[in-house]
């Protein structure tokens, strides 16, 4: 009986145990989390893991589900966009921040180091664009599905832009593809050349996988493709040491040539919350902000309310924007003034005090006021002195306000690539190739908008190498170009050029030419011993 | 009743064996009564068991009993607090029996896991408070008994909010991400120490007026039995219970309290402002005098107030047919000194412990439930009240101040980034949450006839949680205080279940011929944890207040544990006691191999005092040595599925257009598939002692505690994970010290008595491995972007050390602005850079002391409590944050902290070592004075008690509290000064 009841008890127990061990298999209840392996029971989900790819380059993260997509010390501060609006304007003479914030005082002096939250940021989320980006391509590789093949190619896109601004900004990042998993692994460093074979390849491949030119707005399409591929043989002198003028004409051509693209008649639409290509078939690919469905103080949003203040510009007046706003942080150093607005010619001689908005400048491209003085006291002087910008605003280009209009978050897309951009660039090729009569054909294309008439036009005579980059400062500042057209002209670190606070010496200085590079941030350099820092640092 | 139907077989299987072993046997019935030796009096309640079979019974309120008997048997006499007899039958059929009080008294038995033993066996570091010990006051959550009574025990209260709750940390902290909060077992129930929103507290359902006694197990050998959730040590709280045969007792406590703020921070006047302002005209510039208006408001005056607090507690125990019983209700409502702020709250409890099957099977059943009314109000008025320009009103009564209720605003568009009205600010919110929670569980201890000195054990129990709250403002509240809306409508709610099932046997033997002792014990728990909750936000729109998407989140997740236990006493001829205990705990965080881990411990004790050569020598009255090790681990990561891969949903407003219409993104979640446990092994060394007949006790602890596999958010390589950081396995850890208690018996007689404590511990924590590839430089910094990074972990230091910038100094001794010492020696620009920082002290004191004093003269009784810390620093951001620029900016005014007469500074210095400050203590918590009235009449004893807490503190350090949580004075709710009166009346 005894010896019964004892196996009685031993099985029940066993049984009883079984169950309750099997418990610890748990997988998540929430509907807002899907596994791995259900994403292809939904097809609205390939659009949505896409989608994140192209979101986690100018918003912070998931919002209230998930919270932002890298740890850091503020979510806003450092998503790409903002990050690498700072490193690629406050670098440089069109801008300088008033704000005592870790790191910012750094990027005004050209004085920063691999801590530099900014730069850590960029390098961590272009990273991770192209982890998304990989994962995505992974998933979705053998899939025949007519628009998963473009979503495919759309993700490729991304990562290559991802690639570029890494080549761009810090030369030999760590290579990770569709090849590699996830987990705990340390990925190998490529060299800047050979990234720059990588990406043209992979834009060249992906070419006819994507979607004709204005098609999906704000997706990429083969407009974007081109435009990249443009601006990396623009470069390629910097990347490689051999300059590729012929290709970087080339796919300008196409862009030019494909009739989807024209030039937006009032130059400020681009800036405005109507600025999408629907509207405005000047913008070829930009990074989408709306009021409603895709916020955070980012993007646009940041570049018009850093740059707006209580006092000279105030962003209810200036643009529409009327809530935790004037964040009073952003403007423009005298000698980038003195580019956009040729004093001599407008005011017959130095600045009119009285003309604080430049309303007598020709060029309509000049959204700029003086504030308190020209001259910028300190490099961590507030922001009520300096040059006052601004180009971007929060209302449409008439005025209005826009379709879903907020108060606190900007509509205006923030402009990665426009046709402006395929003139200039061309013209640029040109001038290289020797062909000076061409180049000011194009160059006036761009002039004749900023002017309204022909009154701006210059003549071949007239095309310098200084002309061109001082117009794209005209055409591009605050556009996050600035510091890769002055590396590419030789004046971001050189004595040519000095503009005030370079270096920290109040009237500028030439600095160390490794600052052409950012470093590798330190936490990286610590995380992953394959990769070796930039010369200098 | 889902635990039930999970386990119905188990539970099916108890019952059976209840039911089987059943036996009817009887032949002659004896009677008699139960006294005491001393006094005569009748012993109601004592346990009368036929040794060797299950018979037994309980003498009644007169300590009557009648028993049937066979020939021969013995009868088994035992009384909690009296000493054990056994009498043979022998044919008589009346056995009057008379029970000695005994030497070793209640006090001697402390709570271990799964089981009691007696002080004097106990070969772990365990710590037990009884009621008496506690801290006085207006005390409302169970943690502020305990503040600096037990050595190596750290309760760090959030601050002065209503029923606000506290941080402990018990020899340290043993982990990095994952929690350091210790375990929590409340009548055998472990508490899930995720709190609910709209809750400040996750212990506030026990009323601290239930608590009958706290047990801190500290050492590896004592918390392994609790496996993977002991590494932070384990709190065993005990609430009162009725007692058998004890006749009815009624008693009534009621305390009424004043709060009042110690001190507020020193701020310019009205005119002080007006002066700075038109003395520095560098600064500001003439224009912006105009924005000065001529009040001279102190705003911290208007936002804190004097309070008045009430807790009553009635509490019932007794006996109804034998079955003891014990129950109580509580209700306080005590009110913050910050306006708007209050906690109401309603408890109750119940427990029944009957005892059947003629005393085999011991039944305990606990009920306890709460519900509670939090006003948390704005405790964002108080930076606030420092930072508002004093040279404004409350209230005006301007046109433009109308649509901001009247108030004094910042007017700028509607929108401002102006410091709001603190006293609008507090008064306006609508910050109220409501919490019931019901904590139940039913214990069955069935001692099986079979095998004498054998017990089942099962435990089941459920914790039931469920609040409902909102944060709402006016449209009338500055906006900055709602953003993005006006005005703001919040509404929450969340709901936690955990259900544990345990179940375990214990054998009890003496083996005679060996002079040995063994106690095993084996045993199995289920426990599930679920969480759920939603919140959602939206703002007023009408005309002048455009319309703003709402937002909207919920979330629901789930854990199980599952393990497997068992331990060993072995005891040698009351000399050499020998514990093992070994656990094997599954967790549902981690997948495949990882999801099992395996704690096993064991611990040597040696009653020196019962060798030969120290029986004789008096002054020595007890003496144990004891030796333990033992491995424990960590599963509580914060996160439910760690290692799984998974895609997240953004939520609205975090959406991208694909094809034209917007939808939610799917965002990757970072994972890693190998994260396993935590595991922290423990050696401790441990001397208990007393002299002179006990007068003197106390014990020392010497510990070394080492974590490896520690979990930490690490960077990881960029490209290799879908985040910058991953928390995983990484690091190892290392936290030693030493615990001193003492305890001095100074004066014991009839009408006199003199009793005073002394703790002390002593704990250094050091990081000695951090990152995936043990890169020595690697830090993991603390900080946001708006005012520095200025805390850090690093290998070979504390963790969360501060790391900041060598500050330079002008002769006079004044901080020279934005100069540091170049300690990179890499010259250029020293500012706030990582590489020119150094460590510099941490927030965690080195020495922590207690001391504690109780005289009794008569009926008079006084009791005091001091704390001491030595070494703990302190980062003085409300000093950090005064500056010039930010007196003036962007088109408003503010107010500064005087600390800036010390430093002039124009712009703020967050990386400044300057403001890290030694903040050693000395406070006396409480000191108590107390009047029993002599039982003159019937049987009532009233008894008064004048109290005040937070008496004074002796420090150096210049904020308005040293004892800062976290180490970052940034206007946390200061602590009241209170004084109490209470009146206690028993039946």
């Amino acid at each position: 009986m005894n010896k019964l009841r004892s196996i009685f008890i031993i099985f029940i127990s066993m049984l009883v145990l079984s169950a309750c061990v099997d418990d610890l298999d748990v997988t998540p209840k929430d509907p807002d989390v899907i596994m791995a392996g259900n994403l292809n029971d939904n097809p609205e989900y390939m659009e949505q893991v896409l989608g994140k790819i192209y979101a986690s380059f100018i918003i912070a993260g998931q919002g209230d589900n998930g919270g932002a997509d890298i740890s850091a010390s503020d979510e806003n501060f450092f998503t790409t966009m903002r990050a690498l609006w700072n490193l690629q304007e406050i670098t440089t003479d069109e801008a300088i921040c008033g704000w005592g914030d870790v790191g910012i005082a750094d990027l005004n002096t050209q004085t920063w180091s691999p801590g530099n939250p900014f730069l850590t940021a960029l390098y961590q989320r272009l990273g991770l664009s192209i982890t998304y980006a990989n994962d995505f391509i992974a998933l979705t590789k053998d899939n025949s599905d007519e628009d998963v093949i473009r979503y495919n190619a759309e993700a490729r896109f991304l990562r290559a832009l991802a690639y570029y601004w890494f080549m761009d900004l810090f030369g030999n990042p760590p290579f990770t593809t569709e090849e590699d998993g996830v987990g705990k692994f340390y990925p190998e460093q490529i060299q800047r050349a050979d990234l720059f074979n990588y990406v043209v390849g992979e834009l060249t491949a992906i070419e006819p996988l994507l979607a004709e030119p204005g098609t999906f707005y704000p997706q990429a399409d083969k407009g974007a493709a081109w435009m990249l591929l443009a601006r990396i043989y623009l470069n390629a002198e910097i990347y490689t040491g051999t300059a590729h003028w012929e290709d970087c004409k080339t796919y300008c051509d196409k862009v030019i040539n494909s009739g989807a693209y024209e030039l937006a008649s009032d130059y400020r639409q681009n800036f405005s919350a109507d600025n999408d290509y629907r509207s405005n078939k000047e913008m070829i690919f930009a990074w989408e902000q709306d009021g409603v469905n895709t916020q955070g103080y980012v993007g646009t949003t940041f570049i018009i309310e850093s740059c707006s203040d209580p006092t000279y510009i105030k962003a209810e007046d200036y643009h529409g924007l009327t809530s935790n706003t004037n964040w009073n942080g952003n403007r423009a150093r005298k000698e980038f003034m003195n580019i956009l607005v040729d004093t001599m010619a407008t005011y017959g001689g130095p600045i009119n005090m009285t003309d604080v908005e430049f309303s007598q400048a020709k060029d309509k491209r000049v959204f700029m006021k003086m504030k308190k003085t020209i001259d910028i006291p300190s490099p961590s002087s507030s922001g009520d002195y300096g040059i006052g910008v601004y180009k971007f605003t929060a209302r449409n280009h008439d005025g209005s306000q826009a379709a879903n209009y907020n108060p606190a978050y900007a509509c205006t897309d923030f402009p990665v690539f426009r046709l402006a951009d395929a003139y200039l660039m061309r013209a640029e090729a040109l001038y290289n190739m020797g062909e000076s009569g061409s180049a000011v054909a194009d160059i006036n294309v761009i002039r004749e908008r900023a002017y309204g008439n022909t009154d701006g036009n210059i003549t071949a005579g007239e095309l310098t190498s200084q002309f061109i980059l001082d117009e794209r400062g005209r055409e591009f500042y605050y556009e996050a170009q600035r510091r890769t057209d002055l590396v590419r002209f030789g004046k971001f670190t050189s004595g040519d050029y000095l503009w005030q606070w370079k270096g920290g010496v109040s009237g500028g200085t030439q600095i160390s030419d490794h600052f052409n590079l950012f470093p590798i941030p330190g936490d990286e350099v610590s995380a992953n011993n394959n990769i070796q820092q930039n010369p200098g640092y | 009743m889902r635990i039930i139907r999970k386990n119905l077989k188990l539970f099916l299987l108890l019952i059976a064996i209840l039911f089987s072993t059943l036996s009817f046997a009887q032949l002659k019935t004896i009677t008699g009564k139960v006294t005491d030796t001393d006094s005569g009096e009748p012993l109601p309640g004592v346990t009368i068991v036929v040794k060797g079979t299950t018979n037994g019974t309980i003498t009644n309120f007169d300590g009557e009993y009648s028993i049937g008997v066979e020939a021969g048997q013995t009868l088994g006499f035992s009384f909690i607090g009296y000493t054990s007899q056994e009498i043979t039958a022998e044919g008589r059929d009346v056995i009057n029996v008379q029970l000695v009080q005994s030497v070793e008294n209640l006090e001697e038995i402390v709570v271990i896991g799964y089981g009691t033993v007696k002080k004097d066996d106990a070969t772990g570091s365990v710590t037990a408070i009884r009621a008496d010990d506690f801290n006085k006051g207006n005390i409302t959550s169970p943690q502020d008994l305990l503040v600096g009574k037990g050595a190596g025990v750290v309760i760090t209260t959030a601050g002065g909010a209503p029923g606000s709750g506290a941080t402990i940390r018990i020899r340290g902290g043993s982990s990095l991400n994952a929690s350091n909060d210790p375990l929590i077992i409340i009548d055998g129930i472990p508490i899930d120490n995720n709190d609910v929103s709209g809750s400040s507290n996750f212990l506030s359902f026990v009323n601290p007026n239930d608590i009958e006694s706290f047990n801190i197990l500290k050492d590896a050998s004592a918390t392994a039995i609790y496996g993977s959730r002991a590494s932070n040590g384990v709190i065993i709280i005990n609430t009162k219970k009725g007692k058998a045969g004890r006749p009815l007792q009624i008693s009534y406590d009621v305390k009424t309290s004043v709060s009042t703020p110690i001190e507020f921070i020193d701020v310019y006047s009205g005119d002080e402002i007006r002066q700075i302002a038109h003395s520095k005209p560098e600064l500001y510039a003439p224009e912006t005098y105009d924005l000065l208006w001529n009040a001279n408001t102190d705003w911290q005056d208007e936002i804190f107030r004097t309070s008045v607090s009430q807790d009553h507690a009635l509490s019932v125990s007794g006996t109804v047919k034998n079955i003891p019983y014990r129950a109580s209700v509580g209700y306080t409502n005590q009110n913050g000194i910050l306006k708007n702020t209050s906690m109401e709250r309603l408890t109750g409890s119940l427990s029944v412990n009957p005892v059947m099957l003629d005393g085999s099977l011991r039944v305990n059943l606990n009920v306890k439930g709460m519900t509670t009314d939090n006003n948390f109000g704005d405790t964002g008025a108080i930076g606030s009240a420092i930072e508002m320009d004093p040279t404004k009103p409350v209230y005006d009564d301007s046109p433009v101040a109308a649509k901001s209720g009247g108030y004094f605003q910042w007017q700028n568009y509607g929108a401002s980034l102006g410091v709001p009205n603190p006293v609008q600010r507090a008064l306006e919110a609508d910050n109220k949450s409501d919490v019931n929670r019901v904590v139940a569980n039913a214990q069955f201890d069935y001692s099986i006839p079979f095998l004498e000195g054998l017990r089942a054990n099962l435990n089941l129990a459920t914790d039931y949680t469920k609040s409902d709250g909102h944060n709402n403002y006016p449209t009338t509240t500055p906006t900055n205080v709602t953003n993005p809306y006006w005005g703001k409508i919040n509404n929450y709610d969340s709901k936690n279940t955990n259900n544990l099932l345990e179940f375990y046997l214990n054998y009890k033997t003496d083996i005679e011929s060996l002079k040995s002792t063994l106690d095993v014990t084996a045993g199995y728990s289920w426990q599930h944890f679920e969480r759920e909750g939603s919140s959602y936000t939206e703002g007023y729109s009408d005309d002048e207040h455009p319309y703003q998407k709402p937002q909207s989140s919920a979330y629901i997740t789930e854990n199980y544990l599952v393990s497997f236990f068992g331990r060993m006493n072995y005891t040698l001829a009351d000399k050499y006691l020998a514990t093992f205990t070994l656990r094997d705990d599954g967790s549902s965080h981690f997948i495949g191999d990882n999801k099992w881990g395996l704690f096993p411990s064991a611990a040597l004790a040696w009653k020196i005092k019962n060798e030969n050569f120290l029986k004789n020598v008096d002054f020595i009255s007890s003496l144990k040595l004891r030796l333990g090790w033992g491995i424990t681990g960590q599963q509580d990561i914060g996160n439910d599925y760690p290692a799984q891969a998974t895609y997240i949903a953004s939520s609205e407003g975090s959406w991208y257009p694909i094809d034209g219409g917007f939808m939610p993104t799917l965002r990757p979640e970072a994972y890693d598939p190998d994260i396993k446990w935590e595991e922290t092994t423990t050696q401790n060394i441990g001397l208990d002692f007393g002299f002179v007949d006990n007068r003197v006790t106390g014990s020392v602890d010497l510990y070394k505690r080492k974590t490896k596999d520690l979990l930490n958010e690490v960077t990881v390589p960029t490209g290799s994970n879908f985040s910058n950081t991953l928390l995983t396995n990484v690091g190892t850890l290392e936290n030693k010290g030493i615990e001193v208690s003492l305890e001095w018996r100074a004066v014991a007689k009839q009408d006199m008595s003199l009793n005073l404590g002394f703790n002390l511990s002593y704990n250094d924590n050091e990081i000695t491995k951090l990152n995936l590839n043990n890169d020595p430089d690697y830090m993991v910094l603390y900080g946001d972007a708006f005012t520095g990074q200025k805390q850090v972990t690093m290998i070979g230091h504390p963790a969360y050390s501060f790391f900041v910038n060598q500050q330079v100094y002008y002769p006079n001794g004044m901080p020279i602005e934005g100069m540091y010492v170049d300690l990179s020696g890499q010259g250029g620009t020293v500012n706030g850079d990582n590489n020119d920082k150094y460590i510099y002290h941490n927030p965690v004191a080195d020495v922590l002391m207690g001391f504690s004093a109780s005289f009794r003269y008569k009926n008079l009784d006084v009791s005091a409590f001091m704390r001491a810390s030595i070494g703990n620093y302190v980062y003085n951001q409300v000093a950090a944050s005064a500056s010039y620029d930010q007196m003036y900016q962007i088109g408003y005014w503010k107010n500064m902290p005087k600390y800036l007469d010390g430093t002039q500074f124009v712009k703020r210095q967050f990386t400044s070592d300057y403001f890290v400050n030694n903040a050693s203590f000395l406070k006396l918590d409480n000191f108590s004075v107390g009047y029993t009235f002599n039982n003159a009449e019937g049987k009532m004893i009233p008894r008064i008690n004048f109290t005040v807490q937070n008496v004074f503190t002796i420090t150096d350090y210049e904020g308005l509290d040293p004892e800062v949580p976290g180490g970052i004075d940034n206007n946390f709710y200061p602590r009241p000064r209170t004084f109490m009166l209470g009146i206690g009346f028993s039946y």
